[in-house]
């Protein structure tokens, strides 16, 4: 365990080397949140409540969207994995006592927290200083969206494991990162809570993995599920967490039994 | 220079030649890219279902707004984004050294042996949203109307062309560059909804350092004759020169970077 | 012969952020705007004639490649002046690039997914050669280096070997009149090296196109080269022909002499013992100007001496010997 905790230090600490790149994201960050804020606040214009759901909510949900999808890059995932299959570089990983998904996932797990502390967090204070932000509906609803919070990187970064390895088939990762995008803009609520969805499709889109990523960590901060719904949801969104690490396992072990098998 | 223009067209067959030894490849970047429009207009369409119009835009301007933005993005990044992202590879493994010995502008050699034909796809699904909006948005038809419409596009997809183009020439003197492109698309996803949504700072910075706002917003809102902040009356030239002025920049930044490139190391 | 390169006084500086070390030194390097400069070439003169083939040889780090950059336009000296037949290459780039022909060893050239002849069919519309000419040169250049075989495959399924092969062909094509080569040997094998050799000093002899090549392989410069020109943390230390070197850097000689019957132990003035076994007994010559008559004279009685040798250090002994001493002499840096 120690050696993923070693890997995810040294990710950590690289990130700070590029002072350029620490700036850019931070500004980029920040304009991304202000924005995303200046279009509800646009949509609502003088309406009080829409759908039952206030401004102030509306932009506490566009604050919290962006605290997990903003902290983690799954393209690195992504390319991380789908490149070192393509060229082979992985062959000398299956000689080394660390498992390689576990690796690129803790040192993807060191940068989400580096962002995390330096720009997730300052943006959102930013933002939430300027526009104001609701506090959690209750205490319960406080520590669960943690625990969501936590939920919401597994499977993330499950997800992008899940494409990386599909990219090892498919010769191409680009195309996987933009997809993965797409699919998180829509489905994931990032952009707009499903509870402006027209109703067929909300219901459909809050039961895919992609739902527990964004929407389910903000409606639980939000108060709009109740204790029970809150625990049965979570459990849910376990049962695909599992779902996905068996995939992932899955897809490692054909494509590393290929890769020692055809000589890289 | 007439030489120059002899080449091109022959490192454009090239590179889609190279391509095609990875078909498989291509059309999995065909799919995904219709994937990723479909998933952008359905964040649209849903957002206008629901909401009818944002900001006094109706969901007819803003399929305008939309594929104005997408064709003048498309015309503009074919001729500058993958290429220009490739720079900082070029630049650490040397590649770009080799450009250098060559009697042919850099630029125009890696714009054009990147010639994505990939962008066809982005141009088509613009033009055809943009012909099927224009049939509903009530447009103020006359030759000068379609002339502007015209020169517009053009310069919007100049102000793409070059940004990106100062994005990537920024690694011949850092030798990283690609951390901006994240912020390139920050404001590109901005670029997409009228200007006046936003908090008079990102308003200005999007007509100034980070010019998307000349992207769609500007023209756009010129051609359907609504206000446009901080430019007001100005807006219909500004959006016209925008173009021009933003590629003198780039070739202006282009030629400095050279000066200042340090080369992979040793 | 005419001068067709010349450096007056040429620098190089590169100038890289600060880093600090450390947790707390990464959070000051986000802050701070420090830079540190490092000289990669200092103040280096020399000039290069017409037909001429130069070794440009020094450790890693020494500024080899700094300098071959400077001479093709790649990069812009910090200070003095370069001219190369009589432009300065970085202002000139393009008018430069006709003229010269670069072969980077570790870079490609060539479309990795395309036929090689694709490229070299490119590479002729860029410097606008006639199609007579190339196609003259394309046969003959290929029949030297043995290309017809795999000018149709495409890059990617050829060895190190012909790939380079490929390169130096295709950057001779439009006939430069100076042909620069940035380590072209590295990574080949013994029989792919022989012939880039044989073929480089056969352009230089039969064309009389112009060679300056850096290399970490001193055969090369053996063969290749009948002039070297050194260089050691950026600056210039030895420039002339490659067979005085050794006396330049003052490496000895080595003196060997086998007698029929053991003299017991010799000492000489004129040469220092370095090991005796009796009947065989070796010398290191430490001085240019001794002459094996003078060795004889000290001997005196010469009838009991079977055999005498004398033997030149290689090049690669004389540039080793001239590092030790020098890391010797030099404080740490």
């Amino acid at each position: 365990m120690s050696i993923y905790f070693a890997f995810a230090r040294s990710a950590f600490m690289t990130q700070l080397a590029y002072r350029n790149e620490v700036w850019a994201n931070m500004i980029g960050k920040l304009v991304q949140v202000f924005a995303r804020v200046a279009i509800w606040i646009a949509i609502y214009g003088s309406t009080a409540s829409i759908a039952g759901v206030s401004l102030k909510q509306m932009v506490t949900y566009a604050l919290l969207g962006g605290a997990v999808t903003g902290a983690i890059r799954y393209e690195s995932i992504i390319s991380g994995i789908g490149q070192a299959l393509r060229t082979g570089d992985v062959a000398v990983w299956l000689l080394k006592p660390a498992s390689f998904p576990l690796y690129v996932l803790a040192t993807e797990l060191g940068r989400a927290a580096f962002r995390f502390v330096i720009l997730v967090v300052p943006t959102v204070a930013v933002v939430a200083a300027v526009y104001g932000m609701l506090p959690p509906a209750s205490p319960f609803h406080g520590v669960m969206f943690v625990a969501y919070g936590l939920l919401a990187y597994t499977i993330i970064a499950l997800l992008s494991a899940l494409f990386g390895l599909v990219a090892f088939w498919l010769l191409t990762s680009f195309s996987l990162e933009w997809m993965m995008q797409a699919i998180l803009n829509l489905l994931s609520g990032q952009l707009i809570p499903f509870w402006f969805f027209p109703a067929q499709v909300a219901a459909v889109a809050a039961h895919l993995p992609f739902a527990w990523i964004v929407y389910y960590p903000s409606a639980v901060w939000l108060g709009r599920l109740d204790a029970t719904e809150t625990l049965a949801y979570f459990g849910l969104g376990l049962g695909w967490a599992a779902l996905l690490a068996v995939g992932v396992a899955l897809l490692w072990r054909m494509a590393s039994t290929r890769i020692v098998v055809q000589g890289g | 220079m007439l030489r120059t223009l002899r080449i091109l067209p022959r490192l454009a067959l090239m590179y889609f030649r190279s391509q095609m030894e990875y078909r498989g490849a291509f059309w999995i970047d065909r799919i995904a890219q219709v994937i990723t429009y479909a998933s952008s207009f359905a964040v649209i369409w849903i957002l206008a279902d629901r909401f009818g119009s944002i900001a006094g835009w109706n969901w007819s301007e803003l399929a305008l707004l939309f594929s104005f933005h997408l064709l003048g993005y498309s015309l503009g990044a074919c001729m500058s984004f993958t290429q220009m992202r490739q720079l900082e590879e070029a630049v650490r493994l040397g590649t770009l050294d080799t450009l250098l010995t060559k009697p042919i502008s850099p630029w125009a050699y890696m714009v054009f042996s990147g010639l994505n034909p990939g962008y066809t796809g982005h141009a088509l699904l613009g033009i055809g949203m943009m012909a099927w909006s224009l049939s509903i948005v009530a447009v103020p038809w006359s030759i000068g109307w379609v002339a502007y419409f015209v020169a517009a596009l053009l310069s919007a997809a100049m102000v793409t062309g070059a940004t990106l183009t100062v994005i990537g020439a920024t690694a011949l003197i850092w030798t990283r560059s690609n951390h901006l492109y994240s912020l390139f698309f920050g404001f590109w996803e901005l670029s997409r909804y009228p200007l006046n949504i936003f908090p008079t700072a990102i308003q200005a910075t999007m007509l100034s350092f980070v010019p998307l706002g000349f992207m769609a917003s500007v023209p756009v809102a010129v051609l359907l004759g609504k206000p446009v902040p901080i430019l007001g009356d100005w807006a219909g030239p500004a959006a016209l020169l925008a173009g021009p002025f933003f590629v003198a920049l780039a070739m202006w930044h282009w030629r400095y970077a050279l000066d200042r490139y340090q080369g992979a190391g040793g | 012969m005419a001068e067709i390169i010349e450096a007056r006084g040429v620098s190089k500086r590169f100038r890289q952020h600060r880093r600090f070390p450390g947790f707390l030194g990464a959070l000051k390097t986000l802050v701070t705007a420090e830079y540190t400069e490092v000289e990669a070439v200092s103040d280096v003169s020399f000039a290069i004639a017409q037909g001429e083939a130069v070794g440009y040889l020094g450790p890693n780090g020494a500024g080899k490649s700094t300098m071959i950059k400077m001479m093709t336009g790649i990069l812009v000296p910090s200070a003095g002046d370069i001219t190369v037949l009589g432009r300065t290459p970085h202002r000139e780039r393009q008018a430069n690039a006709r003229e010269i022909g670069v072969v980077f060893g570790q870079r490609s050239q060539l479309w990795w997914d395309l036929p090689v002849v694709d490229s070299f069919e490119l590479h002729r519309e860029i410097y606008a050669i006639p199609r007579p000419r190339f196609d003259a040169n394309l046969k003959s250049l290929s029949q030297l280096l043995e290309l017809e075989s795999f000018l149709e495959r495409a890059v990617r399924q050829l060895s190190l070997g012909q790939r380079m092969r490929a390169e130096i062909v295709m950057a001779l094509l439009h006939d430069p009149k100076i042909l620069f080569l940035d380590e072209p040997t590295i990574g080949l094998d013994v029989v792919a090296k022989d012939a880039v050799r044989k073929f480089l000093s056969r352009v230089n002899r039969e064309r009389g196109t112009t060679i300056i090549l850096t290399t970490h392989d001193l055969q090369d410069i053996e063969e290749i080269c009948p002039r070297l020109i050194m260089v050691d943390h950026s600056r210039l230390i030895f420039d002339g022909e490659t067979a005085k070197l050794r006396s330049a850097l003052g490496s000895a000689r080595r003196l060997m002499l086998e007698f029929a019957s053991d003299p017991g132990p010799l000492e000489l003035k004129a040469a220092r013992l370095t090991s005796d076994d009796g009947l065989r007994k070796h010398y290191l010559l430490e001085r240019d100007d001794i002459s094996l008559v003078q060795v004889l004279d000290e001997i005196g009685d010469t009838t009991q001496l079977k055999d005498i040798s004398v033997e030149e250090p290689n090049i690669e002994e004389v540039i080793r010997t001239f590092y030790q001493r020098r890391n010797a002499e030099l404080p740490a840096r």
